[in-house]
């Protein structure tokens, strides 16, 4: 205690930033999707459509829409198709409009 | 909001309010475990007044309102006569895959989604958001941190990581 206050008086700082380190907790976080192009065919895509509980993922002919701002991180999709989907690991998602949290994600160019 | 406003509305609140803004947050029939995150905030390990934001009981000595859940129609005098009393400049934060428009669907209950009330400045994605990405919401809103979704693009290389994403 007495040392932190000494330090704190000598570099005059009191408080830290935003994050000092990165924390140790975040790689444990459930974290949105991320999918493998590659592998989204048409009947993938199809299946993940089916599986999202919040109408985050929607198939737009020849190209996957993926709504952040909807999806749960349930990871049911991952479930689903594991060969396709993976944990993204991204969690600092703000955003200052809502049309930047939705992503057009191009499916694998034949049927399936 | 125009978005130049939004962009100016910011700024100020960078200019005035760096170190010292007060929260209010708004359940607008939220789960709950968003409030729970929240609440986290001010724990130690996230500390959220080392950087200069506080909780506030009062729309009144609120500069940011957090609003969490999806906007249930009851509720909407509610939320409107809170933003009404909060002193200008204000930055609205909807919070949470509900406020957000992800869970529930527009009906006679509920709007579904926050800013089909209330103008929307930041959106942080989740359910719940963590703690670190309320942080980062909030440093978004006052203009401290980067925006960084608007370049992810949510896809994987086809090959690596097998192993993760079958786990």
């Amino acid at each position: 205690m007495t040392l932190w206050f000494v330090r704190g008086l000598r570099r005059g700082v009191v408080t830290t930033r935003y994050p000092a380190r990165p924390d140790p907790s975040a790689a444990s976080l459930p974290t949105p999707p991320a999918f493998r192009p590659g592998q989204l065919t048409a009947g993938v895509a199809d299946r993940l459509v089916a599986v999202c509980p919040g109408g985050a993922l929607r198939r737009d002919d020849r190209v996957l829409v993926y709504d952040v701002g909807a999806c749960a991180a349930c990871g049911r999709c991952a479930t689903e198709a594991p060969h396709a989907v993976t944990s993204s690991g991204e969690f600092e998602l703000a955003a200052t409009a809502r049309s930047v949290l939705i992503k057009r994600i191009p499916l694998r160019g034949e049927a399936p | 909001m125009t978005p130049v406003t939004a962009e100016e509305l910011r700024e100020t609140i960078a200019r005035q309010f760096g170190r010292s803004l007060h929260i209010r947050t708004l359940d607008t029939g939220s789960c709950a475990v968003c409030e729970q995150e929240i609440r986290l905030l001010t724990a130690p390990h996230y500390d959220l007044h080392r950087l200069g934001f506080f909780f506030t009981p009062a729309p009144r000595h609120a500069d940011l309102l957090l609003v969490t859940g999806p906007m249930i129609r009851a509720f909407e005098v509610a939320a409107r006569k809170t933003y009404d009393a909060m002193p200008g400049p204000k930055v609205v934060v909807a919070t949470g895959a509900c406020a957000l428009g992800g869970v529930y669907p527009a009906d006679p209950f509920t709007h579904g989604t926050v800013d089909a009330v209330l103008p929307v400045d930041v959106w942080i994605p989740g359910c719940p958001p963590s703690p670190l990405a309320l942080l980062h919401g909030l440093g978004v809103a006052v203009g401290k941190l980067a925006e960084k979704v608007r370049d992810l693009p949510f896809t994987a290389p086809d090959d690596s990581e097998r192993t993760r994403g079958d786990s």
